[in-house]
């Protein structure tokens, strides 16, 4: 295999995930009980062999970089390659809903100028998945393409995700919203090192545009191609969306899929003590990280490290961040508690499985 | 304190046969204890929360699992530049190879690392210990007496004396007498086999030991006898909390089960001092539509998708559907499969029992029930 260098563009966020990156880039939303969602993009990468990945920083970078720190437990703490933060180039995350700007690659052709590798994987954070990215490099490699875009069939609409006009294995135009059924692409493609260097000649002077915005009407010159993802993919760029994806974790099929012990996602391991059950604990359908100390009722639910459900409170259908507290005799139906809230005995908090309610981050 | 000031020597090659088939396969320190931990994580964490980061891990029954679990020391914070962890298994010399003979040997063939890193103080530990404990304080204690060797005591009743090493102190806590399990004790002050050493004096006195045929060269039987008659400072450093040497299956199992008591006499959980462990990338537990769990401690990656009471499922677990686990502990990777319901029983580390088995009795509350490593059960 040639040598391949990551980028992950993690200086974006939506602003459809309304509170829930009103602080936070899309790349460090928890997800899955103990994950963020740059750990998805992050691992694929190191399970696939990428031993330099460099993360394009928003401007709210903190728990970004809390999260990743030096790569160490990517195994990115190297002396050659690593880990390595490329300082993007907006101010501010919330309305913009370009994931690969020209301009963030810009200027930072140094890191792409001092390495040695031959193509460029580059992914948002946007995307859950586990994917092997060999099958992508081998596709690459073989059809000679400029470039590379992952696509998936789209299983319901979103305004969000780009959408891959495909002639055979040839893409024609990209344009933003997909219907169910379409070439879905999930924000991974695979281009020549070389290639991009040139394109941030070419394009210098407009690269405050999204790459394929500036692609717009270069596809009959270019060779683009897609590669069709068959796993399990989910864009993340909606409440919603955030509230279902999760949701996918308690089916089987999914878990052992984005779990799977052989390419394991890789997240900041913290000390935590395996989860406390109390005797009046009732967990049912529920995915719970250590940490957590229940005495209560939590069913069809997401749990976080150090989430602590007292006796006689009741969490149904529910997602709730690190370190909450829900206090005895709370109702939580339906709904998406961020990091660090204390739901004081006796709230009921209810949304509905269309319309989860939010109840944003506590900062201290 | 300066920067290796004080070295620990980390006690980790004992087999600990009386654990039966809990080490058949792995050292006694690389045990599997309360859900996520190995034993010799308490030791390693004391270490890394007392400011010691240079550990020498001296290593010989079975190694293998110790050594990888241990790895550069990281998880611990223990991977830093001019100290971190270092592995000790015994080595050859010109003179050909010897196994280590006893503790005191065991450091005695090391002088050279100790010496290496120059300290001057050496904290001896036993990997196989579960506690907590700030070995700053023990030096203190070291220091304001200006002791030769400080051993770590606590008070046991009376009636267990004799199972310990027990030391007779004057009105300054400096230790007049030295008994191995005395039939009689005099005092109820036991040694937790923690010592702190002035350097000087350690090298002199394992050099001594080691030329000394008709020593056993051990810590507790030869070298602080000795120590005490030539009349050398030795002090106690009292510990009061929870201490326990899991020796037995029995002891094991008690041990973990008190965990899961609500509000435990050891807090695994204590923040500033973290227990640590080389915990690997697993996803969080799954309970199944009709799981259910009380009384447990269950560590991520676990399935539970049958009724647990009362037990410790460690990471990777998994419970079928239709299956009970009740008053037992599963070790990383156990699997009790659908239907097959298991009472006091211990699984070490990816034992299956198999669907539909029974084993233990539920009315029984004194035997207990050990499966081995990799162990599959087919009939009850």
């Amino acid at each position: 295999m040639e040598k391949v260098t990551g980028i992950i563009t993690a200086n974006y966020s939506s602003e459809a995930l309304g509170a829930l990156t009103k602080e936070r880039p899309a790349a460090s939303l928890p997800f899955g009980g103990r994950y963020r969602l740059v750990d998805f993009p992050l691992s694929n990468m190191v399970n696939a062999g990428i031993e330099t990945v460099g993360i394009v920083t928003p401007y709210k970078y903190r728990s970004l970089v809390d999260h990743v720190g030096t790569g160490k437990q990517w195994a990115l703490d190297r002396k050659n390659g690593g880990l390595f933060l490329l300082p993007g180039t907006v101010f501010g995350v919330s309305s913009l809903d370009s994931r690969f700007l020209m301009r963030d690659i810009r200027k930072n052709k140094v890191y792409l100028n001092r390495s040695r590798a031959k193509y460029v994987l580059i992914t948002s954070c946007s995307f859950i998945c586990n994917m092997d990215y060999t099958g992508l490099f081998k596709a690459h490699e073989a059809s000679g393409a400029d470039i590379t875009m992952v696509y998936t069939e789209a299983k319901k609409d979103c305004k969000y995700t780009d959408k891959l006009e495909l002639e055979g294995d040839s893409v024609k135009n990209v344009t933003r919203g997909v219907k169910k059924g379409d070439n879905a692409f999930i924000d991974c493609f695979v281009i020549g090192r070389e290639f991009l260097l040139k394109m941030c000649e070419w394009y210098a002077a407009i690269d405050h545009l999204d790459i394929f915005e500036l692609l717009q009407g270069e596809y009959a010159k270019m060779d683009v191609r897609g590669y069709k993802f068959e796993g399990y993919a989910s864009g993340i760029f909606t409440v919603d969306e955030y509230y279902k994806c999760s949701m996918d974790l308690l089916k089987p099929e999914v878990r052992t899929e984005l779990f799977n012990y052989d390419s394991m996602i890789m997240t900041k391991v913290q000390d935590s003590v395996p989860t406390k059950y109390l005797g009046e604990a009732k967990v049912k359908n529920s995915f719970i990280p250590a940490g957590c100390v229940i005495e209560g009722e939590v069913e069809g639910s997401i749990l976080f490290r150090g989430v602590n459900v007292q006796k006689g409170a009741v969490v149904k259908n529910s997602i709730i961040m690190q370190s909450c507290t829900i206090e005895a005799g709370v109702c939580v139906e339906n709904a998406i508690i961020d990091r660090n809230n204390q739901i004081s005995a006796g709230t009921v908090i209810k949304g509905t499985a269309a319309d989860p309610l939010v109840i944003p981050k506590v900062n201290y | 304190m300066r920067k290796n000031d004080c070295l620990a020597m980390l006690l980790a090659g004992g087999q600990g046969s009386r654990l039966e088939a809990l080490t058949k396969h792995i050292a006694k320190p690389a045990v599997s204890f309360g859900g996520k931990y190995r034993i010799i994580d308490f030791a390693l964490s004391n270490c890394a929360n007392s400011g010691i980061d240079t550990v020498g891990v001296l290593t010989q029954y079975r190694p293998l699992v110790l050594n990888s679990y241990i790895g550069t020391g990281a998880y611990w914070d223990l991977d830093v530049t001019g100290g971190g962890v270092s592995i000790l298994p015994p080595y050859a010399t010109e003179a050909g190879g010897e196994w280590y003979k006893g503790t005191a040997d065991a450091v005695f063939q090391n002088l050279d690392y100790i010496n290496m890193n120059n300290p001057n103080y050496v904290l001896i530990l036993s990997g196989d210990q579960l506690y907590r404990m700030d070995y700053a304080d023990m030096l203190k204690t070291h220091l304001e007496n200006n002791a030769d060797l400080t051993v770590s005591v606590m008070e046991v009743p009376i009636e267990e004396a004799s199972r310990f090493g027990i030391m007779t102190v004057d009105e300054e806590d400096r230790i007049v007498k030295f008994t191995e399990k005395p039939k009689n004790p005099d005092s109820t002050l036991a040694s937790m086999g923690i010592y702190i050493f002035t350097k000087d004096v350690l090298e002199r006195a394992l050099r001594e030991d080691n030329a000394n045929p008709e020593s056993s060269h051990d810590f507790g039987k030869d070298v602080i006898p000795k120590l005490l008659a030539e009349g050398k400072r030795l002090f106690c450093h009292r510990f009061e909390g929870y201490w326990r040497d899991v020796g037995t299956v029995a002891s094991y199992y008690d041990t973990s089960m008190e965990l899961l008591e609500e509000e435990p006499e050891f807090n695994l959980y204590e923040p500033g001092a973290p227990i640590m462990s080389n915990a690997d990338f697993r996803p969080p537990h799954f309970v199944g539509e009709n799981g259910s769990i009380e009384k447990c401690l269950v560590g991520n990656g676990s399935v539970v998708l049958g009724q647990v009471k009362h037990s410790i499922l460690s990471v990777d677990s998994y419970v079928g559907e239709g299956a009970e686990v009740i008053d037992s502990i599963l070790l990383p990777g156990a699997k009790v499969e659908a239907g097959a319901k298991i009472y006091r029983t211990i699984m070490s580390e990816n034992a299956c029992v198999k669907a539909g088995v029974k084993l233990g009795d539920e009315n029984d509350a004194k035997a207990i029930i050990l499966i081995g490593d990799n162990e599959i059960v087919e009939r009850g």
